[in-house]
């Protein structure tokens, strides 16, 4: 869908984005991940073309990109705003004529999209009027009122309560249902990990990590697993023996924990669970994967030693 | 649609719908009209009558002066002299605005004296002084001609000396045609500064509330700013037209209410009138003479199709051109505040194009005028002014030249400021400097 070839970009010698490849498949949805300044919002207007590299390619569906595929792509920038003074209604119409939509085209997607987020009320009131939770739903009507094929969205998130969270995530779900192929670049790991089936890593200009969302955590995961159990602490001690180690416990309530083990010599999960089972009531078991957030701090961390 | 189309109707859609927008709409006509009026009304007398008392104690006038029709003037005479200690203070001479004195030798010297109270405006000292003259007239000739006063009116040819500067034989300089030229280039400069200052704060509001990046992945940078330029242009223009309208339909409603009788001099023979009507009338026709050419001016000299459709060639393109500095200006500085400094050299720009036009207006035919008429940055000012004093047979061309040349530096400021723009609009918080202007101009 989307191929990014070694590309490069400098603002006044310093180089922002530093030989960066990446490829999005057709209904995916691909995290961009990095801390600030990495380089993200750069290679993102580098791909809205925006911005013109010094070096590399863009190609989009096979093609090197064009200003008429602009018009199949839906961008919600990080630095967002909508003209104050003007109505939801006349914001959208001009935004959506600015995508080559008709007027008709225009009015049609805003009632749905207005409908979908039952916010039908909104449609004359001026942006000065709304809230600013408000007017980042209106923002992401925006973007998505063409009904574009490739959604690029930096930072989506940010400013929205944990309600607007879910419901735009269940958006984003439903639109990769629908074959769109989503960009998302943003610093909530919980979302990433989530919604995201791959994912890059940009720290300092460079790609230092892409992968499948899993992927990821597996090829970091360090033989930890978690134990969720009522009774008695000593009895789970007891019965890990020599077998396995105990790394690290959580006291949930009383006689309810959270417990990470760690294997010894040939033991495996199987055994694990064979030797708890009577001695504590086991209510879940599960191999413990570094989340995206880890993964993150670690790689950024390595590097920058 | 071209999206720098779809850009402009919303700029303009934004600019018509603000209070400054209507506000100017109406507040600028009246001025307009307001300055007219004002101009049109120093010929009046600020007093609107005088009470003179003529003191000729030789009885030379005969008690008698001309009948004064318009009202205006009151006459009293004293047979006796009058001391201006009693004319200032003594009750009985209270209702007096001036004592006119005349003594014997009025007769060989024609020399008199006029004390007033509060000093006279120009056009009632030249009434007085058109009475005086004619009843001397009546006098002199019953004392030393065997005439009627009628048959030497009949004879009396007064000479009219123009002085005019060998380098200007056709006075043009100070023609009042020049001033209506100035005031169009005026009015250009006022809507490019006005209307380049708008253009200003929407680019650095777009930056400041980060739309602009929303729009950027749809319209091209260059493409962006020529919707701006050009719906806050279309906007300047309507304003105009709305200018214009409203300033013809207020003169057209002077002419009808408040000027009706001295519009109507404009077109009297002065010497027919002189040699049969009434001296009353004359002496109407004589006060509003010193006014009459402005009038005149207003309402039948300007060829106002020619200077209204070169006013808008020449405001679209100065408009373009000072306009591109105003939105590279915009988008290359950091914050709204920041590039309030660099505005400077542009205002000195056109304030050098006003006096520009002033000079064109003084020296209408030296070598600097016509240099300055050719270059863009005073070429909509000066042009204007040339085009008003009227371009001698075979230099009509001289204007074409200018706006063409006007037209490719329009176009040549619009790729330099697109680059300035595009490589400034996504840049946030900086401090505006010299030297990033360079970069940016490097970095096509």
């Amino acid at each position: 869908m989307l191929q990014l070839t070694s590309i490069t970009k400098s603002y006044f010698q310093k180089i922002a984005v530093d030989d960066v490849s990446l490829s999005l498949n057709e209904g995916e949805i691909f995290g961009l991940l990095g801390p600030n300044g990495a380089g993200k919002t750069t290679l993102i207007r580098i791909i809205n073309r925006i911005i013109v590299p010094e070096q590399g390619e863009v190609r989009y569906q096979g093609e090197i990109m064009k200003g008429r595929h602009l018009a199949e792509i839906g961008y919600l920038p990080e630095e967002r705003g909508l003209y104050k003074t003007m109505t939801v209604y006349d914001h959208a119409m001009f935004l959506g004529r600015l995508r080559r939509m008709s007027k008709e085209e225009v009015n049609r997607s805003l009632n749905t999209w207005l409908e979908k987020f039952e916010i039908t009320s909104w449609k004359n009131k001026r942006i000065e009027e709304l809230s600013k939770g408000m007017a980042q739903k209106v923002q992401f009507i925006c973007a998505v009122l063409h009904e574009p094929k490739l959604l690029i969205l930096d930072e989506p998130f940010s400013g929205f309560d944990p309600v607007n969270v879910e419901l735009i995530q269940n958006e984003l779900k439903s639109m990769k249902k629908a074959g769109k192929t989503i960009l998302l670049s943003s610093h909530n790991m919980k979302s990433v990990e989530e919604i995201c089936d791959r994912a890059a890593l940009i720290h300092q200009s460079k790609k230092i990590l892409e992968g499948s969302v899993l992927e990821l955590r597996e090829n970091r995961k360090d033989g930890r697993f978690a134990i969720k159990f009522k009774g008695n602490m000593l009895a789970f001690t007891h019965a890990l023996w020599t077998g396995f180690e105990l790394l690290e416990k959580e006291e949930l309530a009383k006689d309810r924990f959270i417990a990470y083990v760690a294997m010894r010599g040939e033991n495996n999960f199987q055994d694990l669970l064979k030797t708890l089972i009577g001695q504590i009531e086991i209510e879940a078991a599960w191999e413990v994967l570094p989340s995206m957030q880890q993964i993150f701090i670690e790689t950024v961390t390595s590097k920058n030693i | 649609m071209n999206v720098s189309w779809l850009v402009a109707q919303r700029e303009l859609k934004e600019r018509i719908k603000t209070r400054s927008f209507i506000g100017m709409a109406i507040v600028g006509p009246l001025l307009v009209m307001l300055l007219v009026y004002i101009l049109f009304s120093v010929g009046e007398n600020n007093k609107p009558h005088w009470n003179v008392l003529i003191v000729d104690p030789a009885g030379i006038m005969e008690n008698k002066i001309l009948a004064n029709t318009t009202g205006s003037i009151s006459y009293d005479f004293a047979n006796n002299y009058v001391q201006l200690k009693d004319f200032e203070k003594s009750k009985r001479f209270q209702k007096y605005d001036a004592l006119l004195e005349l003594n014997e030798k009025i007769i060989s010297n024609k020399a008199a004296f006029l004390f007033y109270k509060e000093k006279p405006s120009f056009l009632f000292a030249t009434s007085i002084q058109f009475h005086l003259e004619r009843r001397l007239e009546e006098v002199m000739v019953g004392r030393f001609s065997k005439m009627s006063v009628q048959e030497f009116r009949g004879i009396k040819q007064p000479v009219s000396i123009a002085f005019r500067n060998l380098y200007d034989p056709k006075n043009e300089s100070y023609s009042l045609s020049s001033w209506v030229g100035f005031f169009f280039g005026g009015v250009i400069l006022l809507f490019i500064l006005l209307f380049g200052m708008t253009i200003l704060r929407s680019v650095s509001s777009e930056k400041s509330n980060r739309i602009v990046e929303v729009l950027l992945a749809s319209v091209r940078p260059r493409q962006l700013m020529f919707g701006k330029i050009a719906g806050i242009g279309i906007a300047a223009i309507l304003q105009f037209v709305i200018w214009t309208l409203l300033i013809w339909i207020g003169l057209f409603i002077l002419r009808e209410t408040l000027f009706p009788n001295m519009l109507h001099l404009s077109n009297w023979d002065l010497s027919e009138i002189t040699s049969k009507t009434a001296s009353g009338m004359e002496d109407s026709l004589f006060r509003s003479k010193a006014y009459n050419d402005f009038v005149e001016l207003v309402y039948s000299r300007i060829q106002f199709g020619d200077m209204l459709v070169f006013f808008l060639l020449f405001f679209i393109g100065g408009y373009i051109f000072y306009g591109t500095f105003f939105a590279a200006l915009g988008a290359t500085s950091g914050s709204e505040n920041d590039g309030q400094q660099f505005v400077l050299p542009i205002m000195a720009l056109l304030i050098i194009a006003l006096w520009a036009g002033y000079y064109a207006v003084q020296n209408p035919l030296s070598d600097l005028t016509y240099i300055l008429s050719f270059v863009p940055f005073t070429s909509p000012m000066v042009c204007m002014v040339k085009l008003a004093q009227g371009y001698s047979l075979g230099e009509g061309y001289q204007i074409y030249v200018s706006f063409t040349i006007l037209a490719l530096s329009s176009f040549a400021t619009l790729r330099i400021a697109g680059r300035l723009y595009q490589n400034g609009i996504l840049q946030f918080g900086h401090r505006l400097r010299l030297t990033q202007f360079v970069t940016w101009l490097k970095n096509g």
